[in-house]
Protein backbone atom coordinates (compact mmCIF):
# COMPACT_ATOMS: atom_id res chain seq x y z
CA UNK A 1 0.00 0.00 0.00
CA UNK A 2 1.61 3.47 -1.00
CA UNK A 3 1.78 6.07 1.70
CA UNK A 4 1.57 10.01 0.59
CA UNK A 5 3.44 12.30 2.56
CA UNK A 6 2.42 16.33 3.11
CA UNK A 7 4.10 18.41 5.18
CA UNK A 8 5.22 15.77 7.27
CA UNK A 9 1.66 14.30 7.79
CA UNK A 10 1.42 10.83 6.55
CA UNK A 11 -1.50 9.25 5.56
CA UNK A 12 -2.71 5.14 4.20
CA UNK A 13 -3.91 5.80 0.32
CA UNK A 14 -5.12 2.56 -0.72
CA UNK A 15 -4.15 1.92 -4.03
CA UNK A 16 -7.27 0.12 -4.96
CA UNK A 17 -11.10 1.13 -4.40
CA UNK A 18 -12.07 -1.84 -3.71
CA UNK A 19 -10.42 -5.22 -2.80
CA UNK A 20 -12.35 -8.49 -2.39
CA UNK A 21 -9.92 -11.24 -0.14
CA UNK A 22 -11.53 -14.75 -0.46
CA UNK A 23 -14.44 -13.54 0.08
CA UNK A 24 -16.95 -16.04 1.26
CA UNK A 25 -21.25 -15.64 2.61
CA UNK A 26 -23.38 -18.42 4.06
CA UNK A 27 -26.55 -17.85 4.69
CA UNK A 28 -28.42 -19.85 7.26
CA UNK A 29 -30.75 -22.53 5.79
CA UNK A 30 -34.64 -20.91 5.52
CA UNK A 31 -36.94 -23.34 8.24
CA UNK A 32 -41.00 -23.59 8.25
CA UNK A 33 -43.41 -23.56 11.23
CA UNK A 34 -41.97 -23.25 14.64
CA UNK A 35 -38.42 -23.85 13.70
CA UNK A 36 -38.67 -20.69 11.52
CA UNK A 37 -38.03 -19.40 15.38
CA UNK A 38 -34.88 -21.29 15.23
CA UNK A 39 -33.28 -19.16 11.91
CA UNK A 40 -31.84 -16.69 13.63
CA UNK A 41 -29.07 -19.33 15.48
CA UNK A 42 -28.94 -21.72 12.99
CA UNK A 43 -25.42 -22.07 11.33
CA UNK A 44 -24.97 -20.54 7.90
CA UNK A 45 -24.45 -23.11 5.50
CA UNK A 46 -26.34 -22.00 2.29
CA UNK A 47 -23.34 -20.83 -0.25
CA UNK A 48 -24.01 -17.12 -1.53
CA UNK A 49 -20.67 -16.17 -2.55
CA UNK A 50 -17.11 -18.77 -1.80
CA UNK A 51 -13.67 -17.49 -1.62
CA UNK A 52 -14.18 -14.69 -4.86
CA UNK A 53 -11.09 -12.31 -4.94
CA UNK A 54 -10.94 -9.21 -7.21
CA UNK A 55 -9.05 -5.69 -7.06
CA UNK A 56 -10.74 -2.53 -8.53
CA UNK A 57 -8.82 0.34 -9.35
CA UNK A 58 -9.92 3.91 -9.07
CA UNK A 59 -11.36 5.60 -12.03
CA UNK A 60 -12.10 1.57 -12.97
CA UNK A 61 -16.18 0.49 -14.40
CA UNK A 62 -16.66 -3.18 -13.82
CA UNK A 63 -19.78 -4.43 -14.39
CA UNK A 64 -21.02 -7.63 -12.36
CA UNK A 65 -22.75 -10.12 -14.22
CA UNK A 66 -24.07 -13.35 -13.79
CA UNK A 67 -27.85 -15.75 -13.54
CA UNK A 68 -29.95 -15.09 -10.81
CA UNK A 69 -28.52 -16.18 -7.49
CA UNK A 70 -24.77 -16.18 -8.98
CA UNK A 71 -24.09 -14.10 -5.57
CA UNK A 72 -24.33 -10.10 -7.37
CA UNK A 73 -26.38 -8.98 -4.66
CA UNK A 74 -25.01 -10.27 -1.41
CA UNK A 75 -21.43 -9.24 -3.02
CA UNK A 76 -22.75 -5.41 -3.69
CA UNK A 77 -24.72 -5.72 -0.12
CA UNK A 78 -21.31 -6.70 1.83
CA UNK A 79 -19.77 -3.98 -0.01
CA UNK A 80 -21.98 -1.68 1.18
CA UNK A 81 -21.88 -2.47 4.54
CA UNK A 82 -25.88 -3.94 4.25
CA UNK A 83 -24.28 -8.11 5.54
CA UNK A 84 -21.80 -9.02 7.06
CA UNK A 85 -19.28 -11.55 5.49
CA UNK A 86 -19.04 -15.08 6.81
CA UNK A 87 -15.02 -15.61 5.93
CA UNK A 88 -12.25 -13.56 4.09
CA UNK A 89 -11.98 -9.55 3.43
CA UNK A 90 -13.71 -6.81 1.81
CA UNK A 91 -12.91 -3.20 1.05
CA UNK A 92 -13.46 -0.28 0.38
CA UNK A 93 -10.79 2.41 0.00
CA UNK A 94 -8.59 0.84 1.93
CA UNK A 95 -11.63 0.60 4.94
CA UNK A 96 -12.41 -2.91 5.92
CA UNK A 97 -16.33 -3.39 5.58
CA UNK A 98 -16.67 -5.20 8.61
CA UNK A 99 -14.52 -3.46 11.07
CA UNK A 100 -14.70 -0.05 9.82
CA UNK A 101 -18.20 0.34 8.04
CA UNK A 102 -18.89 3.98 8.99
CA UNK A 103 -15.38 4.60 6.80
CA UNK A 104 -17.05 2.89 4.68
CA UNK A 105 -20.56 4.85 4.01
CA UNK A 106 -18.42 7.83 3.91
CA UNK A 107 -17.00 6.95 0.39
CA UNK A 108 -19.67 4.67 -1.09
CA UNK A 109 -23.01 5.75 -3.06
CA UNK A 110 -25.48 3.05 -3.85
CA UNK A 111 -28.87 2.43 -5.29
CA UNK A 112 -30.35 -1.41 -5.03
CA UNK A 113 -32.72 -1.00 -8.07
CA UNK A 114 -35.69 -0.72 -5.97
CA UNK A 115 -38.49 1.26 -7.11
CA UNK A 116 -39.87 1.88 -3.67
CA UNK A 117 -37.33 3.45 -1.47
CA UNK A 118 -38.39 6.97 -1.01
CA UNK A 119 -40.65 8.53 1.56
CA UNK A 120 -44.02 8.56 -1.18
CA UNK A 121 -45.65 11.64 0.77
CA UNK A 122 -42.66 13.76 0.57
CA UNK A 123 -41.82 15.65 -2.56
CA UNK A 124 -38.37 13.96 -4.32
CA UNK A 125 -36.79 17.67 -3.16
CA UNK A 126 -37.79 16.74 0.58
CA UNK A 127 -36.38 13.27 0.28
CA UNK A 128 -32.99 14.19 -1.30
CA UNK A 129 -32.28 17.04 1.39
CA UNK A 130 -33.00 14.18 4.12
CA UNK A 131 -30.39 11.74 2.76
CA UNK A 132 -28.07 14.58 1.78
CA UNK A 133 -27.98 15.62 5.26
CA UNK A 134 -27.62 12.62 7.11
CA UNK A 135 -25.00 11.73 4.79
CA UNK A 136 -23.55 15.01 6.62
CA UNK A 137 -23.74 17.62 3.71
CA UNK A 138 -24.89 21.05 4.87
CA UNK A 139 -27.96 22.32 3.92
CA UNK A 140 -26.71 25.12 1.46
CA UNK A 141 -24.14 22.09 0.27
CA UNK A 142 -27.28 19.94 0.04
CA UNK A 143 -29.44 22.32 -2.32
CA UNK A 144 -26.36 22.92 -4.74
CA UNK A 145 -25.60 19.52 -5.08
CA UNK A 146 -29.53 18.87 -5.48
CA UNK A 147 -29.58 21.41 -8.12
CA UNK A 148 -26.79 19.83 -9.78
CA UNK A 149 -27.75 16.44 -9.93
CA UNK A 150 -31.62 17.02 -10.83
CA UNK A 151 -29.67 19.19 -14.05
CA UNK A 152 -27.55 16.39 -14.75
CA UNK A 153 -30.86 13.83 -14.07
CA UNK A 154 -33.12 15.47 -15.58
CA UNK A 155 -35.01 16.18 -12.28
CA UNK A 156 -35.82 19.57 -12.65
CA UNK A 157 -39.31 19.45 -13.23
CA UNK A 158 -40.53 16.72 -10.59
CA UNK A 159 -38.49 18.14 -7.34
CA UNK A 160 -41.55 19.72 -6.16
CA UNK A 161 -43.73 16.55 -6.70
CA UNK A 162 -44.76 13.94 -4.21
CA UNK A 163 -42.65 11.06 -5.15
CA UNK A 164 -46.17 8.78 -5.18
CA UNK A 165 -47.17 10.60 -8.25
CA UNK A 166 -44.23 9.91 -10.03
CA UNK A 167 -43.63 7.34 -12.42
CA UNK A 168 -41.32 4.62 -11.91
CA UNK A 169 -38.28 5.50 -14.53
CA UNK A 170 -38.36 8.77 -12.56
CA UNK A 171 -38.14 7.62 -8.78
CA UNK A 172 -35.49 5.50 -9.79
CA UNK A 173 -33.19 8.33 -11.42
CA UNK A 174 -34.31 9.91 -7.90
CA UNK A 175 -32.90 6.74 -6.35
CA UNK A 176 -29.79 7.55 -8.63
CA UNK A 177 -29.56 11.02 -7.62
CA UNK A 178 -29.52 10.31 -4.38
CA UNK A 179 -26.56 7.83 -4.63
CA UNK A 180 -24.44 11.01 -6.21
CA UNK A 181 -25.31 13.07 -3.28
CA UNK A 182 -22.45 13.31 -1.63
CA UNK A 183 -20.07 12.75 -4.05
CA UNK A 184 -18.98 9.13 -3.54
CA UNK A 185 -15.77 7.68 -4.57
CA UNK A 186 -16.86 4.26 -4.86
CA UNK A 187 -20.72 4.04 -6.33
CA UNK A 188 -22.38 0.60 -6.14
CA UNK A 189 -25.10 -0.05 -8.42
CA UNK A 190 -27.88 -2.86 -9.09
CA UNK A 191 -29.16 -2.70 -12.51
CA UNK A 192 -29.10 0.72 -12.57
CA UNK A 193 -31.17 1.28 -15.71
CA UNK A 194 -33.70 -1.31 -15.33
CA UNK A 195 -36.06 1.13 -15.32
CA UNK A 196 -35.69 3.48 -17.75
CA UNK A 197 -36.35 3.96 -21.22
CA UNK A 198 -33.78 3.49 -24.35
CA UNK A 199 -32.83 6.91 -24.20
CA UNK A 200 -32.81 7.57 -20.54
CA UNK A 201 -30.76 4.79 -20.25
CA UNK A 202 -28.20 5.57 -23.10
CA UNK A 203 -27.94 9.19 -21.14
CA UNK A 204 -27.45 8.02 -17.81
CA UNK A 205 -24.64 5.39 -18.97
CA UNK A 206 -22.98 8.96 -20.93
CA UNK A 207 -23.13 10.30 -17.69
CA UNK A 208 -22.23 7.71 -15.63
CA UNK A 209 -18.77 7.09 -17.46
CA UNK A 210 -18.29 10.73 -18.85
CA UNK A 211 -19.30 12.79 -15.95
CA UNK A 212 -18.97 10.60 -13.04
CA UNK A 213 -15.77 8.52 -13.70
CA UNK A 214 -14.13 10.37 -16.32
CA UNK A 215 -14.53 14.21 -15.12
CA UNK A 216 -14.43 12.86 -11.18
CA UNK A 217 -12.63 9.83 -11.13
CA UNK A 218 -15.28 7.68 -9.27
CA UNK A 219 -15.04 4.13 -9.13
CA UNK A 220 -18.34 2.47 -10.54
CA UNK A 221 -19.32 -1.55 -9.65
CA UNK A 222 -22.64 -2.27 -10.75
CA UNK A 223 -24.67 -5.44 -11.61
CA UNK A 224 -26.79 -5.92 -14.73
CA UNK A 225 -28.48 -8.33 -16.94
CA UNK A 226 -28.17 -5.89 -19.85
CA UNK A 227 -25.24 -6.99 -22.05
CA UNK A 228 -25.27 -4.04 -24.53
CA UNK A 229 -24.88 -2.18 -20.95
CA UNK A 230 -21.93 -3.82 -19.96
CA UNK A 231 -20.30 -3.64 -23.15
CA UNK A 232 -20.30 -0.11 -23.75
CA UNK A 233 -19.85 0.84 -19.68
CA UNK A 234 -17.14 -1.55 -18.27
CA UNK A 235 -13.55 -1.47 -18.88
CA UNK A 236 -13.77 -5.12 -16.81
CA UNK A 237 -16.33 -8.16 -16.20
CA UNK A 238 -17.00 -9.81 -13.22
CA UNK A 239 -18.67 -12.98 -14.09
CA UNK A 240 -19.89 -14.69 -10.76
CA UNK A 241 -22.09 -17.70 -11.35
CA UNK A 242 -23.04 -20.23 -7.73
CA UNK A 243 -20.83 -17.87 -5.31
CA UNK A 244 -17.94 -18.30 -7.56
CA UNK A 245 -16.07 -15.91 -9.88
CA UNK A 246 -15.76 -17.20 -12.70
CA UNK A 247 -14.18 -14.67 -15.15
CA UNK A 248 -12.42 -11.15 -13.95
CA UNK A 249 -11.72 -9.26 -17.40
CA UNK A 250 -12.17 -6.99 -20.16
CA UNK A 251 -15.47 -7.63 -22.33
CA UNK A 252 -12.74 -8.16 -25.28
CA UNK A 253 -10.29 -10.34 -23.23
CA UNK A 254 -13.41 -12.78 -22.80
CA UNK A 255 -14.87 -12.89 -26.05
CA UNK A 256 -11.22 -13.31 -27.55
CA UNK A 257 -10.52 -16.45 -24.96
CA UNK A 258 -13.56 -17.97 -25.60
CA UNK A 259 -13.61 -17.70 -29.74
CA UNK A 260 -17.51 -15.76 -29.12
CA UNK A 261 -18.39 -13.04 -31.13
CA UNK A 262 -20.58 -11.85 -28.83
CA UNK A 263 -20.63 -11.38 -24.91
CA UNK A 264 -23.33 -13.10 -24.03
CA UNK A 265 -22.01 -16.28 -26.05
CA UNK A 266 -18.77 -15.94 -24.00
CA UNK A 267 -20.44 -15.83 -20.78
CA UNK A 268 -22.69 -18.66 -21.81
CA UNK A 269 -19.37 -20.77 -22.51
CA UNK A 270 -17.79 -19.36 -19.29
CA UNK A 271 -20.64 -20.84 -17.44
CA UNK A 272 -21.29 -24.28 -19.37
CA UNK A 273 -17.57 -24.73 -18.59
CA UNK A 274 -18.22 -24.18 -14.58
CA UNK A 275 -21.14 -26.34 -15.18
CA UNK A 276 -19.11 -29.09 -16.00
CA UNK A 277 -16.71 -29.59 -14.01
CA UNK A 278 -18.79 -29.39 -11.36
CA UNK B 1 -19.29 18.47 16.60
CA UNK B 2 -20.34 15.33 16.45
CA UNK B 3 -22.97 15.33 19.19
CA UNK B 4 -24.33 18.82 17.37
CA UNK B 5 -24.36 17.28 14.03
CA UNK B 6 -26.25 14.06 15.69
CA UNK B 7 -29.17 16.61 17.22
CA UNK B 8 -29.29 18.02 13.80
CA UNK B 9 -30.20 14.74 12.36
CA UNK B 10 -32.68 13.75 15.30
CA UNK B 11 -34.27 16.95 14.13
CA UNK B 12 -34.09 16.34 10.55
CA UNK B 13 -35.90 13.15 11.12
CA UNK B 14 -38.24 14.97 13.03
CA UNK B 15 -39.52 16.92 10.13
CA UNK B 16 -39.53 13.90 7.82
CA UNK B 17 -42.44 12.58 10.54
CA UNK B 18 -43.82 15.72 10.71
CA UNK B 19 -44.52 16.75 6.80
CA UNK B 20 -45.50 13.17 6.76
CA UNK B 21 -47.96 13.82 9.44
CA UNK B 22 -49.14 17.03 7.56
CA UNK B 23 -49.79 15.53 4.50
CA UNK B 24 -53.18 13.58 6.32
CA UNK B 25 -54.06 16.67 7.97
CA UNK B 26 -57.92 15.91 8.80
CA UNK B 27 -55.98 12.38 10.50
CA UNK B 28 -54.36 14.83 13.10
CA UNK B 29 -56.93 16.91 13.43
CA UNK B 30 -59.84 13.83 14.05
CA UNK B 31 -56.93 12.07 16.66
CA UNK B 32 -57.05 15.51 18.98
CA UNK B 33 -60.97 15.36 18.65
CA UNK B 34 -60.98 11.39 19.81
CA UNK B 35 -59.70 12.92 23.16
CA UNK B 36 -62.54 14.41 24.26
CA UNK B 37 -64.47 10.94 23.76
CA UNK B 38 -61.94 9.11 25.39
CA UNK B 39 -61.84 11.93 28.28
CA UNK B 40 -65.62 12.32 28.44
CA UNK B 41 -66.14 8.52 29.41
CA UNK B 42 -63.76 8.56 31.55
CA UNK B 43 -65.60 11.38 33.48
CA UNK B 44 -69.12 9.78 33.24
CA UNK B 45 -67.61 6.34 34.21
CA UNK B 46 -66.01 8.10 37.35
CA UNK B 47 -69.44 9.84 38.08
CA UNK B 48 -70.89 6.74 38.22
CA UNK B 49 -68.61 4.86 40.31
CA UNK B 50 -66.81 7.94 42.73
CA UNK B 51 -68.30 7.30 46.00
CA UNK B 52 -66.21 9.05 49.14
CA UNK B 53 -65.23 5.72 50.15
CA UNK B 54 -63.54 5.25 46.84
CA UNK B 55 -62.23 8.99 47.09
CA UNK B 56 -60.08 7.98 50.12
CA UNK B 57 -58.72 4.95 49.04
CA UNK B 58 -56.90 7.12 46.08
CA UNK B 59 -53.16 8.15 47.06
CA UNK B 60 -53.92 11.57 46.77
CA UNK B 61 -57.84 11.54 47.56
CA UNK B 62 -59.54 13.57 44.87
CA UNK B 63 -61.89 12.28 42.33
CA UNK B 64 -61.85 9.32 40.23
CA UNK B 65 -61.86 10.56 36.94
CA UNK B 66 -58.99 12.99 37.73
CA UNK B 67 -57.07 9.50 38.99
CA UNK B 68 -57.76 7.69 35.74
CA UNK B 69 -57.13 10.88 33.26
CA UNK B 70 -53.37 11.11 34.82
CA UNK B 71 -53.10 7.37 34.65
CA UNK B 72 -54.58 6.92 31.26
CA UNK B 73 -52.92 9.99 29.67
CA UNK B 74 -49.08 8.95 30.64
CA UNK B 75 -49.70 5.23 30.56
CA UNK B 76 -49.90 6.34 26.80
CA UNK B 77 -46.31 6.82 27.28
CA UNK B 78 -45.12 3.33 27.87
CA UNK B 79 -47.19 2.57 24.90
CA UNK B 80 -45.45 4.60 22.38
CA UNK B 81 -41.59 3.89 23.76
CA UNK B 82 -42.64 0.42 23.10
CA UNK B 83 -43.96 0.92 20.32
CA UNK B 84 -42.32 3.97 18.45
CA UNK B 85 -39.20 2.14 17.47
CA UNK B 86 -40.70 -0.60 15.87
CA UNK B 87 -42.80 0.86 14.02
CA UNK B 88 -40.37 3.00 12.81
CA UNK B 89 -38.22 -0.06 11.66
CA UNK B 90 -41.55 -1.08 10.32
CA UNK B 91 -42.29 1.80 8.18
CA UNK B 92 -38.86 1.66 6.72
CA UNK B 93 -38.83 -1.80 5.68
CA UNK B 94 -42.26 -1.28 4.33
CA UNK B 95 -41.86 1.40 2.19
CA UNK B 96 -37.77 0.84 1.25
CA UNK B 97 -36.13 2.79 3.03
CA UNK B 98 -34.14 1.40 5.34
CA UNK B 99 -31.49 -0.24 3.01
CA UNK B 100 -30.82 3.45 2.45
CA UNK B 101 -31.14 5.04 5.49
CA UNK B 102 -28.62 2.52 7.03
CA UNK B 103 -25.56 3.17 4.13
CA UNK B 104 -25.94 7.12 4.69
CA UNK B 105 -23.68 8.52 7.41
CA UNK B 106 -25.93 8.37 10.15
CA UNK B 107 -25.73 6.03 12.94
CA UNK B 108 -28.79 3.25 13.57
CA UNK B 109 -29.58 4.60 17.19
CA UNK B 110 -29.37 7.67 15.86
CA UNK B 111 -32.33 6.94 12.76
CA UNK B 112 -33.96 5.09 16.01
CA UNK B 113 -34.33 7.96 17.96
CA UNK B 114 -34.79 10.65 15.40
CA UNK B 115 -37.60 8.48 14.33
CA UNK B 116 -39.11 7.94 18.13
CA UNK B 117 -39.19 11.55 18.53
CA UNK B 118 -42.09 12.78 16.35
CA UNK B 119 -44.69 10.49 18.22
CA UNK B 120 -43.18 11.47 21.70
CA UNK B 121 -43.98 15.13 20.66
CA UNK B 122 -47.47 13.94 19.14
CA UNK B 123 -48.30 12.01 22.24
CA UNK B 124 -47.65 15.09 24.93
CA UNK B 125 -49.68 17.42 22.59
CA UNK B 126 -52.21 14.76 22.72
CA UNK B 127 -51.73 14.48 26.92
CA UNK B 128 -52.42 18.88 26.60
CA UNK B 129 -55.62 18.35 24.60
CA UNK B 130 -56.80 15.26 27.02
CA UNK B 131 -55.89 17.54 30.14
CA UNK B 132 -56.95 20.49 28.95
CA UNK B 133 -60.34 18.91 27.48
CA UNK B 134 -61.08 17.46 31.09
CA UNK B 135 -60.15 20.86 32.61
CA UNK B 136 -62.49 23.10 30.45
CA UNK B 137 -65.39 20.53 30.51
CA UNK B 138 -65.04 18.25 33.33
CA UNK B 139 -63.32 20.03 36.31
CA UNK B 140 -60.39 18.92 35.79
CA UNK B 141 -57.98 20.04 38.87
CA UNK B 142 -54.99 21.10 36.56
CA UNK B 143 -54.80 24.24 38.99
CA UNK B 144 -53.22 22.40 41.74
CA UNK B 145 -50.39 20.66 39.67
CA UNK B 146 -46.61 20.83 40.46
CA UNK B 147 -46.14 20.85 36.24
CA UNK B 148 -42.25 21.54 36.77
CA UNK B 149 -42.27 18.68 38.41
CA UNK B 150 -44.24 16.62 36.28
CA UNK B 151 -42.20 17.43 32.93
CA UNK B 152 -39.34 16.23 35.20
CA UNK B 153 -41.20 12.57 36.25
CA UNK B 154 -42.02 12.86 32.36
CA UNK B 155 -38.41 12.84 31.00
CA UNK B 156 -36.82 10.78 33.44
CA UNK B 157 -39.82 7.96 32.81
CA UNK B 158 -39.28 8.10 29.08
CA UNK B 159 -35.45 7.45 29.58
CA UNK B 160 -36.39 4.09 31.77
CA UNK B 161 -39.61 3.36 29.20
CA UNK B 162 -37.05 4.04 25.96
CA UNK B 163 -35.03 0.75 27.05
CA UNK B 164 -37.71 -1.75 26.74
CA UNK B 165 -38.70 0.50 23.27
CA UNK B 166 -34.83 -0.70 22.38
CA UNK B 167 -35.51 -3.99 23.88
CA UNK B 168 -38.46 -4.64 21.46
CA UNK B 169 -36.85 -3.13 18.56
CA UNK B 170 -34.11 -5.90 18.95
CA UNK B 171 -37.03 -8.30 19.17
CA UNK B 172 -38.16 -7.44 15.78
CA UNK B 173 -35.09 -7.25 14.00
CA UNK B 174 -34.27 -10.40 14.83
CA UNK B 175 -37.70 -12.47 14.96
CA UNK B 176 -40.36 -10.09 12.77
CA UNK B 177 -43.34 -10.69 14.37
CA UNK B 178 -45.13 -12.07 17.78
CA UNK B 179 -43.29 -9.59 19.95
CA UNK B 180 -43.33 -11.25 23.31
CA UNK B 181 -41.87 -8.01 24.73
CA UNK B 182 -44.36 -5.77 23.50
CA UNK B 183 -46.66 -8.09 25.41
CA UNK B 184 -45.04 -8.49 28.33
CA UNK B 185 -44.57 -5.14 29.53
CA UNK B 186 -47.81 -3.55 28.30
CA UNK B 187 -50.10 -6.28 29.30
CA UNK B 188 -48.52 -6.76 32.66
CA UNK B 189 -47.81 -3.23 33.52
CA UNK B 190 -51.40 -2.45 32.23
CA UNK B 191 -52.66 -5.00 34.86
CA UNK B 192 -50.08 -3.95 37.81
CA UNK B 193 -49.02 -0.29 37.30
CA UNK B 194 -52.14 1.36 38.71
CA UNK B 195 -53.49 2.69 35.44
CA UNK B 196 -57.13 2.28 36.64
CA UNK B 197 -56.73 1.77 40.59
CA UNK B 198 -54.14 2.50 42.96
CA UNK B 199 -51.08 -0.70 43.61
CA UNK B 200 -52.80 -1.28 47.02
CA UNK B 201 -55.92 -2.53 45.83
CA UNK B 202 -54.25 -4.90 44.28
CA UNK B 203 -53.23 -9.32 46.20
CA UNK B 204 -49.76 -8.91 47.72
CA UNK B 205 -48.04 -11.26 44.65
CA UNK B 206 -48.84 -8.74 42.04
CA UNK B 207 -47.90 -5.81 44.06
CA UNK B 208 -44.92 -7.21 44.27
CA UNK B 209 -44.33 -7.80 40.67
CA UNK B 210 -46.01 -4.09 40.37
CA UNK B 211 -42.87 -2.92 42.26
CA UNK B 212 -40.91 -4.65 39.27
CA UNK B 213 -42.41 -2.24 36.78
CA UNK B 214 -41.27 1.00 36.36
CA UNK B 215 -44.84 2.86 35.08
CA UNK B 216 -45.90 1.73 38.63
CA UNK B 217 -42.84 4.53 39.76
CA UNK B 218 -43.61 6.87 37.04
CA UNK B 219 -47.95 6.92 37.39
CA UNK B 220 -47.20 7.40 41.28
CA UNK B 221 -44.97 10.12 40.83
CA UNK B 222 -46.82 12.39 38.03
CA UNK B 223 -50.38 12.05 40.38
CA UNK B 224 -48.16 13.40 42.84
CA UNK B 225 -46.89 16.22 40.86
CA UNK B 226 -50.37 16.52 39.12
CA UNK B 227 -52.52 16.01 41.58
CA UNK B 228 -50.52 16.06 45.04
CA UNK B 229 -48.73 19.31 44.13
CA UNK B 230 -45.24 16.95 45.43
CA UNK B 231 -42.21 18.83 45.62
CA UNK B 232 -38.85 17.65 43.49
CA UNK B 233 -37.75 15.89 47.03
CA UNK B 234 -41.15 14.54 47.71
CA UNK B 235 -40.88 12.61 44.35
CA UNK B 236 -37.26 12.10 44.87
CA UNK B 237 -37.72 8.06 45.56
CA UNK B 238 -39.70 7.55 42.56
CA UNK B 239 -37.43 9.26 40.31
CA UNK B 240 -33.89 7.41 41.82
CA UNK B 241 -35.55 4.12 41.19
CA UNK B 242 -36.62 5.41 37.61
CA UNK B 243 -33.11 6.20 37.16
CA UNK B 244 -32.48 3.35 38.40
CA UNK B 245 -34.42 1.22 35.90
CA UNK B 246 -33.06 3.64 33.13
CA UNK B 247 -29.57 2.96 34.12
CA UNK B 248 -29.94 -0.91 33.78
CA UNK B 249 -32.24 -0.95 30.63
CA UNK B 250 -30.59 1.36 28.58
CA UNK B 251 -26.81 -0.72 28.42
CA UNK B 252 -28.38 -3.99 28.46
CA UNK B 253 -31.10 -2.76 25.61
CA UNK B 254 -28.40 -1.05 23.33
CA UNK B 255 -25.79 -4.25 23.69
CA UNK B 256 -28.92 -6.58 22.72
CA UNK B 257 -29.64 -4.04 20.02
CA UNK B 258 -26.10 -4.47 18.42
CA UNK B 259 -26.84 -7.93 18.87
CA UNK B 260 -29.47 -8.36 16.98
CA UNK B 261 -28.32 -5.74 14.29
CA UNK B 262 -25.12 -7.45 13.78
CA UNK B 263 -27.12 -10.82 13.64
CA UNK B 264 -29.30 -9.69 10.74
CA UNK B 265 -26.24 -8.73 8.21
CA UNK B 266 -24.99 -12.57 9.10
CA UNK B 267 -28.57 -13.89 8.57
CA UNK B 268 -29.26 -11.44 6.07
CA UNK B 269 -32.82 -11.02 7.33
CA UNK B 270 -32.41 -7.01 8.15
CA UNK B 271 -34.99 -6.21 5.11
CA UNK B 272 -37.33 -9.17 5.65
CA UNK B 273 -40.11 -8.56 6.92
Amino acid sequence: MPRCGDFGITALVAAEALRVEQLEKFFPPSLVGWRAMLHPFVPPTIPALRGISFEIAPGEIVALVGLNGAGKSTLLRILTTLLLPTRGRASVGGADVAREPARVRRQIGFHGGSDASFYARLTARENLQLFSELNNLGRSEADRRIAQVADLLNLGEILQRQVRTLSTGTVHRLGLARALLHQPSVLVLDEPTRSLDPLAAAEFRRFLRDEVVRRHGATLLFASHTLAEVEQLAGRVALLHRGLLLAFESPERLRADTASPTLEQAIEILVRRAESRS
Amino acid sequence: MKPARNVRKIMLLFFRDLAIARSYRAVFALELLETLFGVAAFYYLSRFIDTPDLQRLLPQGGSYFAFVLVGFAFFDYLNVAINALDRSLEEARSNGTLEYLLVTQTSLPVILAGSALYPFVLLSLRTVVYLGWGMLFFGFPAGQADWPGAVLVLAVSILAFAGLGVLSASYLLIFKRGNPVKWLFLGVAGLVSGVMYPVNVLPAPLQWIARLVPVTYSLEAMRAAVLGHASIAELWPSLRILLVFAAVLLPVSFAAFSWALRRTKITGTLTHF
